[in-house]
């Protein structure tokens, strides 16, 4: 197998370049640090939560028609948790692949006492959070879950999908979920009711709670709130507003003691769904060690170095073919 | 004339009696066999005598009771028991009335039932209420030191109820807080409600009399039976709740079509009482306030009715029904079962391998030497 | 004992293609009622078995033939080229067992080409997709001059000669970025992989215990064919490759400590818990006993404790694969109470996976030129 030597230097040089133009493009690759301007969110504040659970409902309701994030090709009903001809069963207690959002409880001791940490307990509600820089998006190997550049959702395109599930390893929060019970099976997540903003409406979980627990807005503002309630005495009388941040709806009711900790406003490097709470966070269902990382960034740290892996290879093997093969003929010149 | 030939000549069956009693051993929680007993315990011939002490209230509790839709046996109720004291339904009046009272009491010392309604006033010497000169206060504490148990019926015995709504200006004070603070060791049992409902009355009465026992309280001196759950968890428009469909005003469209009234500050998640079960008047579905589409006003929970305004959102108690809320984080510290048992045989096969090949890898050095040799 | 002595049909045959027709018959039923009929796969471990198991190890299994194929044809070591060949076919087992777990693992299979044409650079998978299917075709041309020379096509044979260095020189990059990209998947999960696995340098780990782990593999392979033709093991390959391994593990077990001290802590892995064992177990059958077996020359020149060292390696590296794509995950999934133990089916595919690379290599060994120096 004599080839010539420059020829396949030349091709190696060639091929790595190749691979260099058309694959890694570090500076426009890496994902996102900033919310899009006009991004939107919820904000949840568990301790007006009463648990009706008005948001899982409208949740199903609302995403199964065509559009929404549960809407499957045919169905003419909301895909309950559990369903024979004859009944209906549909009483989630964790996300699923039917669920896109629940609300689940951290009860403590007597539990008695809402939004205490001790003889306690406390809702929380339990969906995507939209991170600015999203494991799922940045994972997902065929661009099926995108972030949208003008209100920041993150979305799902089925057709692209090929089901690996390296998003629901990837996602901190537990939430892609996916059919394993179909043989065509699809990726399910909350996309914040992405079809209804669309129609200029807004997310079904805000409308319909009654307390506004959750509510809708743009994320500047809903931080600006979230801060404001933390800002404020336990006891005091304050005017929630009801299903939007800006909404003219409100609610007054006197304020719980706050956590002083707004949950997405840092964590995975911040994210569009916010929680305010009285319990700590990790007892209600949040990792402590999400901290404040770029998750995408763990990855990408590995990833920017491939092409100069891919160079360097090549030079070095290269080289050393080159080197070793002369002492060969060197060897048999002798 | 006894008993049964009594109630026989008011048109009442025993068939029917023994009905109603078993009724009122079904609201107790009691099995349906009890009905015999509370029906005997009714009719013996020896009834116990029963005063009535009304303090500052406004007959609203007496009228409840005389107002049920069965006014025969509620009669043969106050004709079982013998009332001998009642401000309201006594024939005679003044110092009649005041004498029948004492001589009750010294008779019956230690056995009659007190039956107070209204708020007792203890500001300024408790001046705000007497009777026959004497305040209402001192009363309470002589006729309650004397008496078998103490029944406070309605919210402003039990909890204080409107007259203590702040400022409070009569210092309105419940029965068992007169009591207690006289060192009166008289078991109380309280019936809030504005009105209460007389049938928790009826039954906590004959409970007393068939069991010759107090029926469990709670924390709050309530009988259990009646107000062990809150009104949300029995609420006939609770489906409502749970699917997120509120009335946002009242004769709004879904005020019209019966949803849930908790946007309009209905008080149900954060009140102890069966209203919804056994609603009131006997007259079918849909007797009691929310049935007719008005929140629940809170009137039998301390701190909430009277207290909160009338439309603020409730703060549920706690978390009904309790088996449909998933703890966030159920799992325990450590590997489950599953994974554990998978992670025990990997190294199960792991240790074989690795054991086999340490044995003869190491076992056995003469044959290496062979092999060498050859 | 030459090629054609090779009884083809014999007991182990049988029961070999019984297996792996009871894999394809669950491959067949997943193919048509879904991963949730065949797995109990679920929300919290969306990756079980086939992922750890034959993905990962088979991955790992299959680095032996980068090493080699360099060796000789990048690095001139002209002594290791009686064993480029089952090397080289045993990767493209490895790989190629790999891609079809992969195939079925994945809930749309028939989109399995979807990352070729969507990139999206971001993702590891992306990488290792483009890696699994690249390096796949790398080890199908680097095996492909076997097939041209049993069919007698000596053109093709010719020109496939001639191009090996730069296909060798892609293929070792590929391995490269492939071995370690598979660590890599796992870097996204700190708040759910134990601090015993993760670390920002698991890349590095599963580049370099897959090394190990391809010494050990093509070591054992040579130890296995002198048996089955009955000829003297060629003692020289075999402590070459045995030093190699003990330069790797060593490595590796710098590498391993180091983490274990700057990321856990070393007071983590005696807790007594199932990953803390897991990882003690690891550490002891795949790095430490064969490090102290590896350090004494007598035993690097000795077929029999190179052989025990060899399924220490192997044992130990696989144990290393599933301890991060499950028992390391146990801690995390233990408190959400989802728990995940792998269903028959999931055992019996893999079981049919294993039986055919096995059967397909004996098939190689028979009608292939394998062994090209041992033949005659």
């Amino acid at each position: 197998m004599d080839i010539n030597r420059r020829d396949f230097l030349k091709t190696a040089v060639v091929g790595g370049s190749l691979v260099l133009s058309s694959g890694a493009r570090p500076a426009d690759a890496s994902m996102p640090r900033e919310l899009p301007p006009e991004a939107v969110g919820i904000l949840y504040d568990a301790t007006l939560c009463i648990g009706c659970k008005s948001c899982m409902y409208n949740c199903k309701q609302f995403n199964s028609v065509e559009g929404g994030a549960l809407y499957s090709k045919g169905a003419t009903d909301p895909p309950y948790e559990f369903r024979t001809p004859q009944e209906i069963w549909d009483a989630p207690k964790a996300l699923s692949s039917k669920t896109l959002n629940v609300i689940r409880v951290h009860r403590s001791g007597t539990g008695e006492n809402k939004d205490s940490a001790e003889n306690g307990y406390s809702f929380i509600k339990q969906h995507c959070l939209h991170c600015i820089a999203p494991t799922c998006v940045s994972v997902c190997p065929v661009a099926a879950l995108k972030k949208d550049p003008d209100n920041g959702i993150v979305y799902y395109e089925e057709d692209r999908c090929i089901g690996c599930r390296y998003c629901m390893l990837a996602c901190p929060f537990r939430v892609p979920q996916y059919e394993y019970e179909k043989a065509f099976p699809q990726v399910r997540k909350c996309q914040l009711c992405r079809h209804r903003i669309k129609e200029g409406s807004f997310s079904a979980c805000c409308e319909f709670c009654p307390t506004g627990a959750s509510i809708f807005g743009k994320v500047a503002d809903l931080k600006v709130e979230a801060q404001k309630r933390l800002e404020l005495k336990p006891g005091q009388e304050y005017d929630y507003p009801v299903q939007k941040v800006d909404s003219g709806e409100k609610m007054r009711r006197p304020v719980s003691k706050y956590l002083n900790h707004i949950y997405g406003a840092k964590e995975a490097g911040g994210t569009q769904y916010m929680m305010l709470a009285g319990v700590p966070f990790d007892l209600l269902g949040f990792h402590k060690n999400v901290d404040e990382t770029f998750l995408p960034d763990l990855t990408w740290a590995y990833i920017s170095k491939i092409p100069a892996v891919i160079v360097g290879v090549l030079l070095v093997g290269a080289g050393t073919w080159a080197i070793t093969s002369r002492n060969k003929k060197a060897d048999k010149e002798e | 004339m006894d008993f049964m030939s009594v109630i026989e000549k008011q048109g009442v069956s025993r068939r029917d009696f023994v009905k109603f009693c078993t009724g009122v051993a079904v609201t107790l929680g009691l099995p349906v066999s009890m009905g015999e007993r509370i029906a005997e315990a009714a009719s013996s011939p020896k009834r116990p005598p029963v005063l009535w002490l009304s303090a500052q209230e406004c007959t609203g509790c007496t009228e409840t009771l005389l107002r049920t839709n069965h006014p025969t046996l509620e009669k043969l109720i106050l004709e079982l028991i013998s009332l001998d004291y009642h401000e309201t339904l006594n024939a005679g009046s003044g110092h009649q009335a005041e004498e029948a009272r004492l001589k009750s009491m010294k008779e019956n010392e230690g056995k009659y039932i007190l039956v107070v309604d209204g708020s007792i006033p203890v500001k300024d010497g408790g001046i705000y209420c007497k009777i026959g000169g004497q305040t209402v206060q001192s009363i309470l504490e002589d006729m309650g030191s004397k008496a078998a148990a103490v029944i406070a019926i309605g919210s402003c015995a039990s909890w204080g109820g409107v007259p203590s709504a702040d400022p409070n200006p009569t210092g309105a004070t419940p029965a068992h807080e007169v009591l207690k603070n006289k060192g009166i060791k008289t078991p109380v049992i309280n019936i809030p409600g504005c009105p209460p409902n007389p049938y928790n009355f009826l039954s906590t009465v004959l409970y007393f009399l068939t069991l010759k026992k107090l029926p469990e309280l709670d924390d709050q001196g309530r009988p259990k039976f009646a107000y062990g759950r809150l009104i949300h968890e029995n609420c006939e428009r609770r489906p409502h709740f749970d699917a997120g469909r509120f009335a946002n005003q009242f004769g709004d469209e879904g005020h019209r079509k019966g949803y849930c009234l908790y946007k309009l500050g209905c008080k149900g998640p954060e009140t102890h009482a069966n209203c919804p079960v056994i609603l009131f008047n006997d007259i079918g579905a849909g007797a009691w306030p929310v049935g007719t589409g008005h929140p629940c006003f809170g009137c039998t929970e301390k701190g909430v009715g009277f207290t909160l305004p009338l439309h603020s959102p409730a703060r549920p108690k706690y978390i009904t029904p309790p088996a449909l809320f998933d703890e966030v984080l159920p799992g325990k510290e450590g590997a489950s079962s599953g994974i554990k048992s998978l992670a025990t045989g990997v190294a199960g096969v792991a240790i074989g391998a690795a054991g086999a090949a340490m044995l003869t890898g190491l076992g056995k050095k003469d044959d290496e030497k062979q092999d060498k040799e050859e | 004992m030459n090629q054609n002595d090779i009884k083809m049909w014999t007991p182990t045959t049988t029961v070999l293609l019984l297996i792996m027709g009871a894999g394809g018959l669950v491959a067949l039923y997943r193919m048509f009622f879904g991963l949730g009929a065949v797995t109990n796969l679920n929300s919290i471990w969306p990756w079980g078995f086939w992922i750890a198991f034959d993905v990962l190890g088979g991955v790992a299994m299959a680095a032996g033939g980068f090493i080699i194929a360099g060796a000789v044809y990048i690095l001139n070591w002209k002594k290791y080229k009686p064993i480029v060949r089952p090397a080289v076919l045993n990767a493209f087992f490895g790989y190629l067992l790999a891609a079809i777990a992969i195939f079925l693992d994945i809930g749309q299979s028939f989109r399995i080409w979807h990352p070729m044409v969507m990139w999206q650079v971001n993702s590891i998978m992306f990488i290792v997709a483009i890696h699994v299917v690249l390096y796949t075709s790398t080890l199908a041309a680097e095996s492909s001059p076997m097939i041209f020379e049993k069919l007698k096509m000596t053109g093709l044979l010719n020109f496939m000669n001639k191009i090996m260095v730069p296909v060798v020189l892609f293929g070792v990059l590929l391995s490269t970025l492939h071995q370690s990209s598979l660590g890599a998947v796992y870097l996204i999960i700190p708040s759910k992989l134990s601090p015993l696995w993760y670390s920002s340098l698991l890349p590095y780990h599963f580049l370099v215990s897959a090394v190990l782990m391809g010494l050990s593999m093509v070591s054992f392979e040579t130890i296995l064919s002198t048996r089955v033709f009955n000829h003297k093991p060629d003692m020289d390959i075999l402590s070459g490759l045995a030093k190699g391994s003990l330069i790797t593990v060593s490595l590796y077990l710098i590498m391993k400590l180091w983490d274990l001290v700057t990321v856990a802590g070393i007071g983590m892995a005696f807790t007594g818990s199932t990953s803390s064992n897991m990882y003690l177990l690891e550490m002891v059958i795949g790095v430490i006993l064969p490090f102290i077996l590896l350090i004494s020359r007598d035993r690097r020149s000795n077929m029999r404790s190179i052989f025990s060292v060899n399924v220490l390696v192997i044992a130990g590296i696989v144990l290393n694969r599933m301890n991060v794509a499950l028992f390391g995950l146990a801690d995390y999934a233990g408190k959400t109470g989802v728990d995940y133990f792998p269903s028959w089916m999931e055992f019996a595919l893999t079981a049919g996976m294993v039986a055919f690379a096995i059967l397909g290599f004996k098939v190689s060994v028979k009608y292939l030129n394998l062994f090209p120096e041992e033949a005659h």
